[in-house]
């Protein structure tokens, strides 16, 4: 009884607390806003989970005693959350053993698949990405021609209903190759051009036909379509993986016969060469990681590195992902990739862009976070230093939805007991 | 006069024919002679005569000159000036022989052999199979090689390893024993194991070890007499037959080459069309070289994006590789040419007078498919020429059979074998048509001679063709209305035809006048003799000739020594003759050089370091990384399937990297042995070894080497846990112990005693692990975790030897101590893991643990993408554990080279060390900065401002074969676009063949 009574008040009293939180500020910081500006001397707030004032601390003039807490930046810096999209992040934990893989359901057409629910929000390897500056991710389901559905998460929750940002926010297909490899990893043989790749396409063909006649005439409930209504009612996003022109082409074209209209490209390794098609119907792209090798032996060995300014220079939205091999313990490394971009001609604040309003943007979630910006969602981080180089990123402090997080994770546990 | 027909009666009592099997009937033993008269006569490659006769009898060729006499009684065929050729040999062919064939697949791993009987232990190496004993002759597949002019053919099974040996039979319709000219005619031997499922080689430097372990054993295998083994005794055998050695990649012949001269090997090579891109290798090496005419068929270039998938590689080797044979002859290499690896076998011919127009001279063309296999058979007096004497195997052509000659005939041991029907009538003319029908009309018989097409202008405007054969003439119509059969008899044709009413009718052909032929006017076509250029590799990014060392003087720039100067800003650098010079604050670059023989390099705001030398790397390495087939791989080497050409050596020294340790996989306790390169692009593989180097081996541990990701039935090699790891170490280290020891013991014997005793069987594998326990071979070790580390270092110490390196050594940090006693140095990863259950612990503060606790540390990619940005991997340090920049600098480049053994010259700015430096645009760990220029040993490897006009002639080079292709109308079957996938290598690559 008495046990009771305590753990009651307790809860009243953090209640209590919690509810008389004052805003606090942040003074001094290098803002970087996510949309491309910088605040060199800047002044924001927190409050209720959200941002209040983001100004230049020059000219506004602030009343210290309407803040609980001030904290002072000089010369460190700001970022709104670094968000990594298309990542296995939560639904992996070690690659090598299959009990900890849960990001690849059989059955090669999927859409009905929910990456939400297998998501680890106490997933080891999350720890030490949010020490990097990612605080939001789009865990997405991987293999098959379609893959299922992502959600976004923010990186701190007790489970994934609480760490949801967006629920089932797109469908993710794998455009088919139009080429092959022969042979396998080891020992690869030609690429081949792909005699099965109208046959896919025709099953894709099949796939929407019968999902758009559900859409607009079904009575009875059948999983796979009732998951793809939101691509015809603007709902959901479609991510079409595809890296090759052609493929982009056909991919564009097919689904703008069936009126789908929220599409992004994801990969888009050719997005060059398809660039007229990518501004003239605005579809963005979430790139393929940066650190990669060149396409061939006769691609330029900055290829990679070069392609975001190309694309910035073009006018086409797009944002920086890190697919790939051991993706999810990689992706706090996205930063670094978005560093290699500025060496090769992207401005700073374009580079922070590309991983923090552009990538929020093209995943439909601007409105809540992404930059720096009164009433939107307080996830953010202060660094000491640049958090593009490798030299200075070093986080101090983070927030999610304007709660301060803790940074520690089992390697810096190690790293304190072996020091 | 007299004389020669005392020669031809000489022959004809040589060979009379006798039958050694029974006959069924009664025996058929008389042997005409054949005269040809009136014929083009090449009787080798030098020697013609024009209107010259052959007379034959029985297998052999009994006369050929000009004004010969004719015997009584021979039968006589007027060549009225057909072209008689040798008839061709073909050295490597699988004709006759059973196919060897796979086992079904079974899913368990197979680690020993399954054959019975006391052979080999390896089911590749099989010297003792000989093709004579499973030969039979066939008809189908002999008629493809007689179509083309092939008389002979050396005929073996293309299987294994060492493959046995072949035997040279005629393409006859006689009996298999008449056909056989020579039992075993030559052994063969290749680097693919072929049908085997034994594991074991897995990998082509496995290929080798296993060739030079095998030859060791025979050897030995004379010397004992406790065991029987038959393969081995047929090695012994061998010795004196020629030795045909099949590449699969011109890159082999150097390293075919390293065996012979170990073991004082002749080989002839078997190549693979792409000779001209090691010319100068086969110069030296001096063994001829069978080549095919694969030559590969124009892409498919129509749509410009597939295009792209086709490497500008694979357009250059297109346009090279029909100069291929000329490049050979010019040269003055000894090659012959086989049909083998053409796609369609009637192809020969084409792709030969291809060969022909691009520079081979119709000398050398017939030299190399008769004179030379013939004198690299030993059998030039049999065959090859068609001087008296010789074998009766010859061809009758039409013409020049290297400009368009169709060939007739094909004699083989003095047998006709018809090719094609000459066609020995011409109808074409004007002919008046007669029948109950049809009085008078004019009909037109024109087109080819032997295939002519007629018109009836009365009946029908079109003009049909006309089928003739010999004398007998078919004409028809197209509707049916007019169908007949006919022969010619002198100047007329003579027949019936039937009517669409069914009636038959009686008619005549006149001849009035012969058809005017017009004689075609042939076109010259515009041909380059001159083959194309090969770049230094032959491929986008290649020199056109290779860097020249440079004196330069940078000036006014931050320079990173890696010495106690530290860092120095504002100072000047100099470097000649591939080293370090001066290095300081101040230097006149005219106390150095004189005549102002060298460069000003003004580095203001830039940065100048040494080189990236990267401790784990596995680029550069042909075909196959692992030898994981045995639990113990110490006999293979890294550095013998070195490839020069991999486009990862120009892409990591446009990221900084000079050098490179390339080392075996991981996938077993003792791997092989690395090689230790700087990455010379455009040099061969010889060459990008660092010369006077240690020597290295991989070893590795955990997950890996116990196989547990390698799927759930490759649980058979031992071991299968890490206790059984560091008995395989025990294991090893102790037979290599006793090994060293019975060697002593055999080496202390007097000569005398020597004699009688036999030697220990000298062993690869334990040689290697004989050079570890004498601190002359030094490991790199793959290791995660700490119980694994600990148990090695309590090995290496109870055998007296340190383990020079732990690599990836993740959990170094809890053992750094450790080995720091014990002498280890670390390399690492800057921040991987999460990959395997193994490297949950490991984190990014290792390096930095490591390094403060003393042990030499260094961070390396194992990737070669990684391996083209160690500067941002370096740059971690700084943030995991705050490693201070000149310390996280040193990782990448001074504590590699210290790990290496290379530090006495490489791994810091340093007068008189190697001029391996990198020019920076900033900061060399700072995120934004990027490679301005890489030089190896003072060369300039990479340069941003070449790399830009390299791009240029890459795509301009492109386009105008693209265009040559478009054009080309020698291949009508046309590629479709194919584009080679990566090839890389990371630790757990487990199989290539």
């Amino acid at each position: 009884m008495m046990n009771k009574f305590i753990l009651t008040l307790i809860v009243i009293l953090i209640t209590i607390n919690t509810m008389a939180q004052k805003p606090i500020l942040f003074i001094g910081g290098i803002a970087h806003i996510g949309n491309g500006e910088v605040i060199e001397n800047s002044a924001i707030s927190i409050k209720e989970g959200s941002f209040d004032i983001v100004a230049d601390a020059n000219l506004i003039r602030i009343d210290p005693t309407a803040f609980d807490t001030i904290i002072k930046l000089y010369g460190k810096h700001i970022y709104p959350s670094f968000i990594v999209p298309n990542t296995t992040l939560g639904i992996t934990e070690i690659d090598a053993v299959r009990a900890s893989r849960d990001f690849n359901e059989i059955g090669g057409v999927n859409p009905n698949i929910r990456s939400l629910i297998a998501y680890n929000s106490d997933s080891k390897i999350t720890k030490t990405i949010r020490t990097n500056g990612v605080l939001i991710a789009q865990v997405t389901p991987r293999g098959g021609l379609v893959s299922g559905q992502s959600s976004i998460m923010f990186l701190e929750g007790n489970n994934w209903e609480d760490a949801a940002l967006k629920v089932d926010d797109g469908i993710h297909i794998n455009w088919p190759n139009s080429y092959y490899t022969t042979g396998w990893w080891a020992e690869p043989g030609e690429t081949k051009e792909n005699k099965k790749y109208s046959k896919k396409i025709y099953e894709l063909n099949r796939l929407f036909s019968k999902a758009k006649s559900y859409y607009s005439s079904s009575e009875i409930i059948d999983l796979k379509m009732e998951s793809m209504r939101g691509l015809f009612n603007g709902s959901k996003n479609l991510y079409i993986h595809a890296n090759s022109a052609n493929e982009i082409r056909d991919a564009i074209e097919f689904f703008e016969n069936f009126k789908v209209n929220n599409l992004v490209i994801v990969g888009g390794e050719d997005a060059l060469k398809v660039s007229n098609i990518l501004v003239e119907k605005n579809i963005p792209v979430i790139l393929n990681r940066v650190h990669r090798l060149p396409k061939s032996q006769d691609s330029p060995v900055d290829e990679p590195y070069i392609q975001a300014k190309k694309l910035q220079d073009k006018g086409i939205l797009f944002c920086l992902s890190y697919e790939g091999d051991m993706e999810a313990m990689g992706a706090r490394n996205i930063a670094f990739t978005a560093g290699t971009t500025i060496a090769y001609g992207l401005k700073y604040e374009k580079a922070v862009q590309s991983i923090t309003l552009n990538t929020a943007k093209i995943l439909g979630i601007d409105h809540l976070v992404g930059s720096i910006q009164s009433n939107k969602n307080a996830t953010f981080f202060i660094s000491s230093g640049d958090a593009l180089d490798m030299r200075s990123n070093n986080v101090e402090k983070a927030y999610i939805n304007g709660k301060e997080i803790n940074l520690n994770n089992h390697q810096k546990e190690l790293f304190n007991k072996y020091k | 006069m007299i004389l020669r027909i005392a020669v031809i009666l000489f022959f004809c009592t040589q060979i009379f024919a006798q039958n050694i099997k029974p006959t069924n009937g009664v025996s058929e033993n008389y042997q005409p002679i054949f005269a040809f008269t009136n014929a083009n006569i090449i009787i080798s490659p030098n020697t013609k005569l024009e209107n010259a006769t052959l007379l034959i009898k029985g297998n052999r060729i009994i006369a050929v000159d000009t004004n010969l006499e004719i015997p009584v009684g021979s039968i006589v065929t007027n060549l009225d000036g057909d072209y008689i050729y040798p008839s061709f040999i073909d050295l490597y062919s699988s004709y006759g022989v059973e196919k060897a064939t796979k086992a079904a697949y079974n899913y368990r791993p197979q680690y020993q052999t399954s054959k019975s009987g006391p052979y080999h232990w390896n089911e590749a190496v099989h010297p003792e199979i000989s093709a004579s004993s499973n030969f039979k002759t066939n008809e189908k597949t002999a008629k493809e090689y007689l179509s083309n002019g092939f008389g002979t053919v050396l005929t073996h099974n293309k299987d294994g390893i060492l493959r046995g040996t072949g035997t040279l039979v005629s393409l006859s319709q006689k009996s298999d024993s008449e056909n056989m000219l020579l039992t075993d005619g030559a052994s063969f031997y290749s680097f693919n194991k072929g049908v085997s499922r034994q594991k074991n080689p897995s990998s082509l430097m496995g290929s080798i070890a296993l060739i030079r372990q095998s030859f060791l054993d025979a050897e030995w295998y004379s010397q004992q007499t406790n065991q029987k083994n038959l393969s081995y005794e047929a090695i012994n055998e061998q010795e004196k037959l020629p030795k045909i050695f099949s590449i699969t990649n011109e890159l082999d012949y150097n390293r075919i080459f390293k065996i012979a001269d170990e073991f004082e090997l002749d080989f002839i090579f078997k190549g693979n069309g792409k000779e001209f891109l090691v010319i100068n290798d086969l110069i030296d090496i001096s063994f001829p070289v069978i080549i095919p005419l694969s030559f590969p068929d124009s892409y498919d270039v129509s749509n410009p994006e597939a295009t792209d998938w086709i490497s500008l590689e694979q357009l250059k080797n297109w346009e090279s590789a029909p100069f291929n044979p000329g490049i050979l002859a010019t040269n003055n290499i000894q090659f012959c040419i086989t049909s083998d690896g053409l796609k369609n076998s009637k192809d020969f011919l084409k792709k030969l007078r291809l060969a022909v127009k691009k520079g081979l001279s119709h000398v050398d063309a017939l030299a190399s498919l008769t004179t030379t296999p013939a004198s690299i058979m030993g059998i030039e007096d049999k065959l090859g020429t068609l001087n008296q004497g010789m074998l009766a195997n010859f061809i009758i052509a039409s013409d020049n059979i290297f400009e368009r000659g169709t060939i007739y005939e094909n004699w083989t041991l003095g047998v006709q074998n018809v090719i094609s029907e000459k066609q020995l009538f011409d109808i074409r003319g004007h002919y008046t048509f007669n029948s109950k029908e049809f009085n008078n009309k004019k009909i037109i018989i024109e087109g080819n001679k032997s295939k002519p097409k007629t018109t009836f202008p009365f009946l029908d405007t079109n003009s049909i063709l006309t089928y003739l054969k010999g004398d007998n003439v078919t004409i028809y119509t197209n509707d049916g209305n007019f169908r007949s059969t006919g022969k010619l008899i002198k100047d007329k044709i003579i027949g019936r035809y039937q009517n669409k009413e069914g009636e038959y009718f009686n008619f005549s052909l006149q001849l009035d006048s012969l058809l005017q032929v017009k004689k075609k006017v042939e076109k010259k076509e515009d041909i380059n003799h001159t083959p194309p250029v090969n770049w230094l590799p032959n491929k986008s990014f290649g020199f056109n000739e290779l860097p020249k060392v440079k004196n330069i003087y940078f000036k006014n720039a931050t320079i990173w020594t890696n010495e106690k100067e530290g860092i120095l800003i504002n100072s000047d650098l100099i470097i000649a003759n591939g080293k370090i010079i001066a290095v300081a604050s101040f230097l006149d670059p005219n106390e150095f050089f004189t005549d102002n023989l060298f460069e000003t390099i003004d580095a203001t705001d830039l940065h100048l370091t040494s080189g990236i030398i990267d401790e784990h790397s596995h680029i550069a390495i042909s075909r196959g990384v692992n030898e994981g087939s045995q639990a113990v791989s110490a006999e293979v080497r890294i550095g013998d399937v070195i490839n020069p050409n991999d486009h990862n050596i120009y892409r990591q020294l446009a990221g900084g990297t000079v050098a490179s340790q390339l080392l075996h996989g991981s996938a077993n306790p003792i791997g092989g042995q690395s090689a230790i390169i700087k990455l010379r692009w455009g040099s061969s593989a010889e060459k990008m070894k660092i010369k006077n180097s240690d020597g290295f081996i991989k070893f590795a541990l955990g997950e890996n080497v116990k196989q547990s990701n390698w799927g759930s039935f490759e649980n058979e090699r031992f071991p299968q846990t890490r206790m059984g790891v560091e008995q395989v170490f025990y294991d090893a280290f102790y037979r290599a112990k006793s090994y060293k020891k019975s060697w002593k013991k055999y080496n202390n014997l007097s000569l005398k005693e020597k004699r009688k005793a036999i030697p220990p069987r000298e062993d690869l594998e334990l040689n290697a692990l004989v050079e570890i326990l004498n601190s002359q071979r030094f490991i790199t070790c793959h290791s995660y975790v700490q119980s694994e580390i600990n148990m090695l270092m309590h090995v290496a110490d109870s055998m007296n030897f340190t383990v020079n390196t732990f690599t990836h050594i993740l959990e170094g940090y809890k053992v750094a101590d450790k080995m720091r006693e014990h002498g280890a140095g670390g390399s690492t990863f800057s921040d991987w893991w999460a990959y395997k259950f193994e490297v949950n612990e490991a984190i990014p503060y290792n390096a930095t643990l490591l390094h403060n606790a003393g042990v030499v540390t260094a961070i390396n990619s194992d990737d070669a993408e990684m391996g083209r940005r160690l500067n941002q991997e370096a740059a971690k340090a700084i943030k995991y554990g705050g490693t201070t920049e000149e310390e996280a600098w040193k990782m990448v480049t001074l504590n590699p080279a210290k790990l290496l053994h290379l530090d006495s010259h490489m791994g810091s700015i340093k007068e008189g060390k190697d001029a391996d430096i990198v020019l920076w645009s900033s900061n060399p760990l700072s995120v934004y900065s990027r490679v301005i220029q890489t030089y190896v040993d003072g060369k300039l490897m990479f340069d941003l401002e070449r790399d830009r006009k390299l791009r240029k002639r890459d795509l301009k080079e492109r386009m105008r074969i693209i265009k040559l292709m478009s054009e080309d109308k020698n291949s009508n079957q046309k590629n479709k676009p194919k584009k080679i996938k990566e090839k890389l290598y990371h630790c757990d690559t487990e199989y290539d063949e």
